[in-house]
């Protein structure tokens, strides 16, 4: 009898341990910031992986990026918690501060490719709370595309250097008519970066917040940096439609020849190469203020681990694969990020005249690329509802300038404070 | 006699008959009846009481009972009566241009002609376009860039120059409210013509001896009869509409400057984009209120056309 119970439990748990073997070798992947190439792209490395580690079986899981968010949200709350997560820099603060991302700083210090990271790198791995919760892949800095053939038109043949250039720059080249203003801008959703940018380049400061958590927003400087764009739209530098461009609108517009001046991240590049001849355009570092310095913003995105997934230990070779050398450098040229990796810029993919704009804000120090706050839990509401809407009143002449940013200010004080006393 | 004998004993055996018979169907009902309350009204007791809570995935921490809060909150809001007004401008234009375009279209398709069939399947293709795609396809037709609307539009003198009024606060509900009405016209026309075809042809027949003009057989025969089909189709309709935010989320987003946002896009925007269920469902549960409120209205109407 207990011969046969002991047996019974012996198959039983042969059979368990091999389920539960099978299973742990399957990894789940999300991407969140899809398209159909990129997805082909991250499978193929995902197939190499592999082959590299038979056995391994890798679900990915493309989410599109409308919905991303969410649905994410919806797979985390139902306890399908995926083993590695593509993460933007602007989820990272509200997963981190809600203590959901793994601490990878173990994990970095044993890892070999650590030291040949660039400092920002891993700056913005533990952005969020000071330690690691995600292996950057690449960054987004913002530099100043420009149309050479409509400058010329204007009678001007180099890009702006101030920001006062910029604005009459912009003013000039729409007095060109036909249609054709000087700036891009984009007035809907994602044109908050435009207006930090912007703020922080007037006030000569990256800071958005003081030591006691007020935000640095209402200062005088800053304003006028506000002011600047709100004059720029309504003494007409900027098209009338732009009030309501988003990204499709103001890249096209750029490529298109109906705004000569675009502020954009690398990606941007992708295609506006594809309709647009080389030598008609150039990528210049962002105008400077009367500081004497610029604050591009930069974005980032990178891969994460959750405190729930249950094979963190087969998820991080994952993430160091696809974070090495040759990878990482593939995944930037083809998403367009610039790499994580020192020395990049010796690639001869990056030696371009387009690229010189970013490496010159990479390498001056008078260009500070400023971080947005994501580590705020309220930001992507702030980013993607409260400016859009509030800015947009401003432009069309509903509300003054100071009040919006005060409203601005307030809000983001408000979560600054949240923040520290979390701290 | 002996009735009067028997009557305390079998009173209560009787009572306890004639109690189930009358229960006897809400057995058989109870399925129905349990599947109901399961699917519609729990989860509807469980919105309603989001509404008197804070929760905010943002903070999960820090949910609870608030009693009365969303809502004062919500009377607070200039958005929240901002989007009440664009609500009935949304609604109201919507609702009245697809009707009268939708009545003449049934009216028209209720004649005999060569291709009748072919005519009615492709006037009701709309209909058939998923919301999202039609909100797509509407939104590039006003770009001016790529759309021809635009060029057409100022051509005509209607515009000053060919620029995209989705980007102009005053003009940007037309867009939403364009799109709305060419996807909106089948449904009417469909239930129109449902109720058109069943008059009785002798009664235009008998109108048309008496000496009947064709606004008369209209207004004396045809009206009469689609009334209570017009009653209830409106109320549908408008409830529709009212809720509908597909095609603005779609277009517009709601801006320029919260420009179109109506009820239900500004509820979308902040259940999941603010992530305050709790603020979002306080709204939900007023806009219920608002279309029970008029839903009673309409149905006493229809009462009274019916009788």
């Amino acid at each position: 009898m207990t011969q046969r119970f002991a047996l019974k439990t012996l198959v039983l748990a042969v059979g368990l341990s091999a389920a539960m073997s099978s299973l742990a070798a399957k990894l789940t992947v999300v991407e969140v910031i899809t398209s159909p190439p990129r997805t082909a792209l991250l499978q193929k490395m995902l197939d190499e992986y592999k082959t590299q580690h038979p056995g391994t079986e890798i679900e990915l899981i493309s989410l599109p990026w409308g919905q991303a968010f969410e649905k994410l949200g919806t797979m985390l709350q139902s306890g399908q918690v995926p083993d590695v997560v593509e993460m933007p820099d602007t989820w990272q603060g509200l997963y981190a501060s809600n203590n959901m991302l793994e601490d990878l700083e173990p994990r970095l210090k044993s890892w070999d490719a650590t030291p040949q990271l660039t400092d920002k790198t891993l700056a913005m791995a533990r952005a969020a709370n000071g330690k690691a919760t995600m292996v950057p892949y690449g960054f987004y800095l913002r530099a100043l595309f420009w149309n050479k053939k409509l400058f010329q038109q204007a009678g001007l043949n180099e890009p702006p250097k101030t920001m006062e250039e910029f604005a009459s720059d912009a003013q000039r080249i729409s007095k060109l008519g036909n249609g054709i203003s000087g700036y891009c801008m984009r007035g809907g959703v994602g044109g908050t970066n435009a207006w930090m940018m912007f703020m922080a380049a007037m006030n000569g400061s990256p800071e958005f917040f003081d030591k006691q958590g007020n935000s640095t927003l209402t200062e005088p400087g800053a304003i006028k940096g506000a002011q600047l764009l709100v004059d720029m739209y309504q003494q007409g530098g900027a098209s009338k439609d732009s009030v309501n461009w988003g990204f499709n609108e103001i890249v096209s517009g750029f490529y298109s020849g109906k705004c000569a001046m675009l502020d954009q991240d690398p990606d941007a590049l992708i295609a506006i190469k594809n309709s647009m001849a080389a030598d008609d355009f150039a990528v210049a570092p962002m105008p400077v203020g009367p500081s004497g310095k610029a604050f591009p913003t930069i974005g980032y995105t990178g891969w994460s681990m959750f405190k729930q997934s249950k094979q963190k230990d087969l998820a991080w070779p994952l993430i160091t694969f696809l974070s090495d050398k040759t990878n990482n450098l593939t995944w930037s040229k083809f998403v367009g990020t610039l790499p994580i990796y020192k020395g990049a810029e010796q690639d001869p993919f990056y030696q371009t005249p387009q690229f010189a704009g970013w490496f010159k804000e990479l390498n001056d120090p008078n260009y500070v690329p400023l971080t947005m706050p994501t580590h705020l839990k309220g930001w992507g509401y702030f980013n993607s509802v409260i400016v859009k809407e509030s800015s947009q009143e401003t432009l069309l002449g509903e509300n003054d300038t100071e009040n919006m940013v005060k409203d601005w200010a307030k809000y983001l004080s408000k979560e600054q404070k949240a923040w520290l006393a979390t701290q | 006699m002996m009735l009067d004998a028997s009557l305390p004993n079998s009173t209560s055996r009787a009572r306890r008959l004639r109690w189930s018979r009358l229960a006897e169907p809400w057995w058989y009902l109870s399925p129905g009846l349990l599947l109901i309350a399961l699917f519609i009204f729990v989860p509807m007791a469980i919105g309603i009481s989001y509404a008197f809570q804070s929760i905010n995935l943002l903070n999960p921490m820090e949910t609870g009972w608030v009693g009365w809060d969303n809502f004062t909150e919500m009377f607070d809001d200039r958005r929240f009566f901002k989007a009440l007004g664009h609500t009935l401008n949304w609604t109201l234009s919507s609702l009245l241009l697809q009707f009268f375009f939708g009545l003449a279209l049934a009216l028209l398709l209720n004649r005999e002609f060569r291709f009748r069939r072919w005519v009615q399947a492709l006037v009701f293709l709309p209909w058939a376009v998923p919301a999202f795609l039609s909100g797509l396809t509407w939104s590039w037709l006003f770009n001016p860039v790529v759309g021809p609307l635009p060029q057409w539009l100022s051509d005509l003198g209607v515009l000053s120059e060919p620029y995209n009024i989705l980007s102009d606060p005053q003009l940007a509900m037309w867009g939403p409210v364009i799109a709305n009405v060419w996807f909106g016209i089948p449904f009417f026309a469909i239930t129109l013509l449902a109720a058109l075809q069943s008059i009785p042809k002798d009664l235009y027949e008998a109108a048309s001896i008496d000496g009947a003009s064709g606004w008369q057989q209209f207004r004396r025969v045809t009206l009469p009869f689609l009334a209570p089909m017009i009653a209830i189709t409106v109320m549908l309709r408008t409830i529709w509409i009212a809720n509908f935010a597909d095609l603005i989320v779609v277009m517009t987003d709601g801006g320029p400057a919260g420009s179109t946002s109506i009820l239900s896009s500004y509820i979308f925007t902040t259940a999941y984009r603010k992530l305050d269920f709790g603020y979002a469902s306080a709204m939900a549960v007023f806009l219920l209120l608002l279309m029970t409120c008029y839903a009673l209205v309409l149905l006493r109407i229809r009462h009274q056309l019916l009788k």
